[in-house]
């Protein structure tokens, strides 16, 4: 936060971005893929809270969803499966200044990176997670995840998966320390674009999951959903979604949900039809890693040395004393 | 003598101010005080907000603790509940009521140096006792210097509450500093380590240390760093830059620096009249201008948001004239308190001139007369800018916070003391602490709390930052009975048959001054047998009409040493400025929105208004009916608003194509079909942006392959496009 003088020099100078200022390339998802409606809200909001872009880190791991850096013209680290968390919580820790957002796929997170995510959510470090979750791993032709519903055929599971689908929402509702929970549709853009929007003003972990189709290896999975507009459950709040009035139009089917109420958020979280759409868990007051960890000391090299002189003094035999010692017996 | 004879002398004296005959005693001040003041005889034995407790290092929000709230704090933790506890509680609060009595005799001390006195005293003949006390001595968790509510409380009070907000400020500024300094010598030491100086086999030995520097063989590592050095230099303009705004920001005078050896160089900020705080705030400008530069160079430079064409000529003309309020509320604030016997005229005008400068002030100013006379010797009560109209005079200047209260009042008002410290810009406190001239028997304590409850010196806040309208930042918190003319208390007492009565009684102006001696002569004592009834009490004769009122005498209940009931009578003078006194609250209460006079008329206007449509609505109505009697019913109802409306809502087909584009997901399967005629907008939502740059048929086959069916075909602009019947059909389902 800077003092009134540079906030008034930089807004006097300040540059406006544009959509274009964050498209860093043309898209290689498959025509109809949801992960251009998150590519373009996310890139809308960059734009409409005016980030740096070189102020801004997108961080993924391995699937579709991971590509997710190569578009945005911001910084970017594409990971390694499964580990978009800790890298993302590696930048943060380093320069807590930047706009860190995490994209991640339902087999990234979910599976492969579980561990990581679990710790992710208790270490609440300021960063945004959107899971794009199209229930199956779509990469490599079409997988089970860790998200497709039972009886999913695919070619890990030609008769039908067998196990019940793991819920994100529920597992990280599950976790302490957990502060923000939202969850979207591809389908709906401004809504969408709204959750995203509150997530990232969220200061925390905060974590949308993003149901999407995969018009390639699951064309049918959402039709219900998309052509049955009473499917879906808007929650709204004055502290989460207010939906304008042409979505509550079309989505009549609505709840109140005051975001602070874990109870609800858990209960509304457990249900798969309707689908929920909104912020489902949101309290500010969570300690961010970031903060606690580093409170009050700065970390200056001055400090860093001091603190290894002090290790190194606890097992280090002084010459001097060694000199001396004999001299003085 | 008769019944009229004697009201007759009672009249006179109200009227003139002169006792005739033997019929009327004079007032004896230090034997008689207004009723409602009778149940506080001995402050000692009374467990209320005082005295208090300035811890030395208080945080902000808890820069003062009431004895008595210590005291219970204390009792919760070491005295348990129920029968056990409460021999110790006994003890400790009898301890407490010592502390006070010390207090009173002009003892003086922190709290632990007290207690353990009074814990010596009251053990004196009992070692349990003696040793019990000091273990709860041992318990407490507060210490500090124990203060009691008298005439220099307000200036220890304040001074204690701004030394607070001074240290939060300061911590909060050092922070800031620090930071930025530490930014900026993170910046110069990675520009010398891609320096030549900084790749030089002596700069590498030393970034080393000397426990390993024979390992390496630094004239080869020099050779090695400078090849893969970068080759961008820091430039000299930057590096001056750098180095200029790091001086600045290592040498500010402002706030302690607990880190500089020997102590820093560090101004002072308390003052006792406003020309020195003014001329220190004159002469430190250009070092605070310098410092405010500075620190904005530095959070550009810190976060590389410095460019020199745009920032150069900005920094190079920055001078005082371009801070504003939220910079200077970085540095600490200057408190000015003014002894009660320097509060003069000239000190009040330099006082209102600072203020409505809006330099960075906190003004004590404490009240010790709210009664003196008029200066033009006519012997009128003067409601003059030297005391008790101060705050309102300075609540007319706006852009301020003030706050008037009472010495009795502060601990109850302690946050809105804190909020006052920490606006921006000028604050004014305006506190009454009692008068020395007036002393009587009545501690400080009560005479300050009569002038709040009497009106004469009501508590109120005013903050101009708390929003746009008096309703935001007015408030007349703190007054009891904030709505009504008079603090009303119901006075008890025994009657000639001994049985009790219990009559309301205001506490006003007049009551007020009965406390001060030097106004005795405007009292005079009725004899029980001569009272009658046309005696009224002040707070009724003061709404009388002037007529009615020139044939009643007001008059007060008041208790002498023995707590006989006695009735004062008022003379005219007295009367008269307890009427201004009135007026002047009306006024305060307006500010706050009682009673406000616009609001009244506009509400008696609109009620008139409404009783007329209303009648008139009646009549209609009686006229209506008596017509419906004689017609027939209408055969066929008008349709309700509603239904026309939802009727009116419903769009005809359109032949145009179109897209619902809000609900755009931006999949890119329209643009994979035509590129030219679809395109996206700012939102990357999809529309058409050019109907002729396509066919019907794509537009049939992007309707179809939109996964949220948002693309409606319309009509086909070609009547010859082949195939157009199979489309036609194709399209039915998206029109």
């Amino acid at each position: 936060m800077a003092i009134p003088v540079t906030q008034c020099i930089i807004k006097l100078h300040e540059e406006h971005h544009n959509l274009e200022d964050y498209q860093g390339g043309v898209p290689r998802w498959c025509s109809g893929c949801g992960d251009n409606a998150i590519l373009a809200a996310v890139q809308r909001l960059c734009r409409d809270e005016d980030l740096a872009p070189e102020r801004t880190v997108f961080v993924s791991g391995i699937g579709c969803s991971s590509r997710f850096p190569h578009y945005m013209k911001t910084y970017g680290f594409h990971g390694i499966h499964g580990r978009a968390f800790p890298i993302a919580e590696g930048v943060k820790m380093a320069r807590p200044d930047l706009s860190v957002f995490v994209n991640t796929g339902d087999g990234d997170c979910c599976s492969i990176g579980a561990a990581h995510w679990i710790h992710a959510i208790r270490y609440n470090m300021n960063m945004t997670v959107i899971l794009h979750d199209n229930h199956v791993y779509g990469l490599t032709k079409k997988q089970a995840s860790p998200t497709s519903p039972m009886g999913m055929k695919s070619n890990t599971t030609p008769r039908g998966a067998v196990l019940e689908a793991l819920n994100p929402l529920t597992v990280t509702l599950g976790v302490q320390n957990v502060s923000f929970v939202a969850q979207g549709v591809d389908w709906i853009p401004d809504l969408l674009y709204d959750i995203i929007a509150k997530a990232y003003r969220h200061r925390g972990f905060s974590f949308v999951r993003i149901i999407q189709r995969c018009p390639e290896f699951l064309p049918k999975m959402f039709e219900p959903w998309l052509h049955d507009p009473g499917k879906t459950l808007l929650l709204t709040h004055a502290n989460g979604l207010t939906p304008s009035a042409e979505t509550s139009r079309i989505y009549k089917n609505q709840r109140e949900h005051d975001p602070l109420d874990i109870h609800k958020a858990r209960e509304i979280a457990s249900g798969e039809d309707p689908i929920p759409v909104g912020i489902l868990y949101q309290n500010p007051e969570v300690p961010c890693y970031e903060e606690v960890r580093g409170a009050g000391q700065p970390r200056t090299a001055e400090h860093i040395r001091a603190g290894l002189e002090a290790e190194f003094d606890k097992v280090t035999i002084w010459p001097e004393e060694g000199r001396t010692q004999p001299r003085a017996a | 003598m008769d019944m009229a004879a004697r009201f007759q002398d009672q009249l006179v004296f109200h009227m003139t101010g002169k006792r005739a005959g033997d019929g009327l005693a004079p007032v004896d001040v230090t034997q008689l005080r207004p009723a409602a003041l009778a149940p506080f005889r001995d402050l000692a034995r009374l467990r209320y907000d005082y005295p208090l407790v300035l811890p030395e290092a208080a945080a902000d929000g808890d820069y003062v603790h009431s004895l008595s709230a210590v005291v219970g704090s204390l009792l919760a933790d070491i005295a348990p509940r129920g029968i056990e506890g409460e021999r110790l509680r006994k003890h400790v609060l009898r301890l407490e009521r010592e502390l006070r009595t010390m207090l009173a005799r002009g003892e003086a001390g922190t709290l632990s140096e007290m207690w353990a006195t009074a814990a010596a005293r009251l053990g004196s003949g009992d070692v349990t006792v003696a040793k019990v006390l000091a273990q709860a001595g041992d318990s407490l968790k507060v210490d500090g210097d124990v203060v009691d509510c008298d005439a220099q409380l307000p200036a220890r009070f304040v001074r204690q509450a701004w030394r607070a907000a001074q240290a939060r400020k300061g911590g909060e500024f050092r922070q800031l500093v620090d930071g930025l300094i530490r930014k900026l010598s993170d910046i110069q030491r990675a520009a010398f380590a891609h320096s030549a100086a900084g790749q030089q086999p002596q700069a590498l030995a030393a970034s080393i240390g000397s426990a390993h520097a024979d390992v390496f063989d630094f004239a080869v590592m020099s050779k090695l760093v400078a090849r893969n050095a970068p080759r961008d230099e820091l430039p000299a303009a930057r590096r001056a830059r750098i180095e200029g705004a790091l001086s600045v920001l290592r040498a500010q005078p402002f706030y302690e620096d607990p880190a500089a050896v020997g102590g820093s160089m560090r101004y002072q900020f308390e003052f006792d009249d406003c020309a020195a705080a003014v001329d220190a705030y004159r002469a430190r400008l250009p070092r605070l201008t310098a410092m405010v530069r500075a620190i904005a160079i530095a959070e550009l430079e810190s976060s590389g948001a410095y460019v020199a064409a745009d920032h150069d000529p900005f920094f190079e003309r920055y001078d005082e004239n371009a801070l504003t309020a939220d910079d200077l509320a970085l540095f600490p604030d200057y408190l000015v308190t003014i002894p009660a016997d320097r509060n003069d005229a000239s000190e009040n005008a330099g006082l209102i001139d600072m203020l409505s400068a809006g330099l960075p002030v906190k003004v004590l100013v404490q009240q010790t007369d709210l009664l003196e006379e008029a200066s033009i010797g006519t012997g009128h009560f003067a409601f003059g800018v030297r005391s008790a109209r101060l705050a309102t005079t300075a609540m007319g200047l706006g852009g301020m916070f003030v706050l008037q209260a009472t010495s009795a009042d502060l601990y109850a008002l302690r946050e809105r003391v804190q909020r006052g410290l920490a606006c921006r810009g000028p604050a004014l406190f305006s506190i009454f602490a009692g008068s020395p001239a007036a002393a009587g028997d009545l501690p400080p304590y009560l005479t300050a709390a009569a002038a709040r409850e009497s009106r004469a010196f009501p508590a109120f806040a005013y903050d101009a930052t708390a929003g746009e309208n008096w309703a935001a930042r007015f408030s007349l918190a703190g007054n009891r009975n904030a709505g009504d003319d008079w603090a009303v208390d119901p006075l008890e007492y025994a009657d000639d048959d001994l049985q009790r009565v219990t009559e309301p009684v205001a506490f006003t102006y007049a009551d007020f001054v009965l406390c001060d001696r030097r106004y005795a002569s405007h009292f005079a004592v009725v004899p029980r047998e001569r009272w009658n009834d046309g005696m009224l009490p002040v707070a009724q004769w003061v709404r009388l009409p002037e007529r009615p009122a020139t044939e009643r005498v007001p008059y007060l209940w008041a208790v002498d040493a023995d707590d006989r009931l006695h009735r004062v009578i008022v003379d005219a003078r007295l009367m008269q400025a307890t009427r201004r006194c009135l007026l002047l609250w009306h006024r305060l209460q307006e500010h706050a929105g009682i009673h406000d006079s616009h609001a009244e008329r506009l509400l008696a206007r609109e009620r008139a208004a409404w009783e007329t449509e209303k009648q008139q609505a009646r009549v209609a109505l009686a006229q209506a009916a008596g017509v419906a009697a004689t017609e027939a019913p209408a055969s066929v109802a008008a349709p309700a608003p509603a239904a026309e409306a939802e009727a009116a809502g419903e769009k005809p087909p359109s032949d145009e194509a179109w897209i619902e584009t809000a609900r755009c997901p931006s999949c890119n399967e329209c643009q994979t079909i035509n590129d030219r005629m679809f395109a996206y907008n700012d939102n990357k939502q999809a529309y058409i942006k050019d109907i002729d740059a396509g066919t019907y048929r794509q537009l049939v086959e992007a309707a179809e392959v939109c996964q949220v069916a948002i693309i409606h075909p319309g009509k086909p602009r070609n009547p010859n496009e082949p195939g157009l019947a199979e489309l036609l059909e194709r399209a039915k389902p998206f029109l």
